[in-house]
């Protein structure tokens, strides 16, 4: 035991220790450092072929009946829907023309994504996207959907990005229940998440958000675009340990899989009010 | 390094690549109870114990790096550990024990428990997220079971590898 403990194999051990623990030190002080970058380029060829060679999820028969079903019933409840739409449109054009009111449509800059990798270590199904700083992305770009939000930039390389969704808790969203007008924080909770829900919270005593009313991002503090459609809200639930109220929110995409994504690198209003702290988390 | 030695090395090293790849992509390896195996975690365990410690350390610094790189963009907590334990375990498989499938799982049993056990410390009790007594039921030990599974599977893969290139 003596001889091996002066060996040349433990010497070499507690070289590399100590050499894996500076390696340590000197990555985490950095946003984007060389090792990532070596190994996202070299494993970028591989992980484009199998990330397009795996398709969506099949549905079993039952699944895809049920989606029928469900997707049968919204049609009807759209149709209806419909001419409410006209109605309010009418009165809508009327009242644009009393007030002559105009509106401001933001312009954003889109840059479209693929989710690249799913890491057996993701803790809140964050994900790595194709596209990186040649693209123009930088840490704190919102993502989103077709149908709406759904994280934000994190960690960002020549080639790829991370994205931490709004499952996370490390998410902090102002956003705004377009019905009621209360505002609240989105993060994520470690209870939902695996149910792709996200919440509400710090909601006011008196709040008035119900079951079924959409919650979209505030865009007061410049970090998301404002109007960015968050998720329904699908339960409401008492803190007994903060005693407060929040919302379960249900994001209209399955977060947990979603694969097409787009990064918005620029819009009106991006930056004014820029309050990040230094551990990676983006609170608006 | 005779010739042997060198393919035997280049063969973990492309199995290692192409896990570390076919791991990560996304809606390939199905989640069952929230949580998908660490696949170079158990893959650094089964080369550590057919391997002296010095070549063992250096591939569980490898499984480490891109372990840790899948998660986040630095290195830290898998690295180190997985350097640490493949030293330990070639050692002990070279010196002390004999490199058979019982003696191999229970060294992985205790090994991937106690450093899943870390990385949950260190990334959801340290940082102070709510429920994470539940989180580590509905995750961690779900993830710690098939790690563990995928070690009974990759032990004798790189048995197969062993003996075949020794």
């Amino acid at each position: 035991m003596k001889d091996f403990l002066k060996s040349n194999s433990v010497k070499i051990f507690l070289s590399t220790v100590f050499v894996v623990v500076l390696l340590s030190v000197f990555t985490n002080s950095l946003q984007a450092n060389i090792l990532s970058s070596t190994v996202n380029s070299v494993t970028y060829p591989l992980s484009k072929v199998t990330a397009a060679a795996t398709g969506d999820e099949k549905m079993s028969h039952a699944e895809l009946l049920a989606e029928y079903k469900k997707l049968k019933e919204e049609n009807a409840q759209l149709r209806t829907d419909l001419v409410n739409y006209y109605d309010t449109l009418t009165e809508n054009t009327r009242l644009w023309k009393f007030y002559d009111l105009k509106k401001e449509h933001p312009q954003y800059t889109i840059i479209p994504s693929v989710v690249l990798r799913r890491d057996s270590n993701d803790e809140f199904y964050s994900c790595t996207l194709d596209k990186g700083t040649t693209s123009d992305i930088s840490v704190g770009d919102p993502v989103v959907s077709e149908n709406g939000l759904v994280g934000w930039v994190n960690e960002v390389d020549l080639n790829t990005c991370k994205v931490v969704t709004i499952l996370s808790p490390q998410t902090s969203v102002g956003a705004i229940d377009n019905k009621t007008q209360n505002t609240g924080i989105i993060t994520g909770s470690t209870l939902y998440c695996d149910d792709n829900l996200t919440t509400f919270t710090k909601l006011s005593a008196k709040h008035k958000v119900k079951e079924g009313d959409i919650i979209t991002s505030t865009g007061i503090s410049g970090l998301y675009p404002k109007g960015l459609i968050i998720g329904e809200v699908t339960d409401i639930c008492y803190d007994t340990y903060n005693s407060s109220h929040y919302a379960v929110v249900k994001p209209y995409d399955d977060i947990r899989k979603i694969k097409d994504l787009a990064i918005i690198t620029d819009y009106t209003g991006q930056g004014e009010v820029l309050i990040k702290n230094n551990s990676g988390t983006k609170n608006e | 390094m005779s010739n042997v030695k060198f393919f035997r090395y280049l063969a973990y090293s492309l199995e290692i690549l192409v896990l570390f790849v076919l791991g990560s992509t996304p809606s390939l390896f199905p989640e069952i109870f929230g949580a998908t195996a660490c696949i170079l975690v158990a893959l650094a365990l089964t080369i550590a114990v057919f391997e002296s410690e010095v070549p063992a350390m250096f591939f569980g610094v490898a499984c480490g790096v891109l372990t840790d790189l899948g998660f986040s963009n630095s290195i830290g907590l898998f690295t180190i550990s997985l350097t640490i334990v493949c030293f330990i375990l070639g050692f002990c498989a070279n010196n002390f024990i004999t490199a058979n499938f019982l003696n191999v799982m229970i060294m992985s049993v205790i090994t991937i428990t106690a450093l899943l056990s870390l990385h949950f410390l260190f990334e959801i009790v340290i940082k102070g997220y709510d429920n994470a007594g539940v989180y580590f039921v509905n995750h961690y030990i779900s993830r710690i079971v098939q790690t563990i599974v995928c070690t009974a599977i990759l032990y004798f893969v790189n048995k197969f590898v062993y003996e075949t290139l020794e």
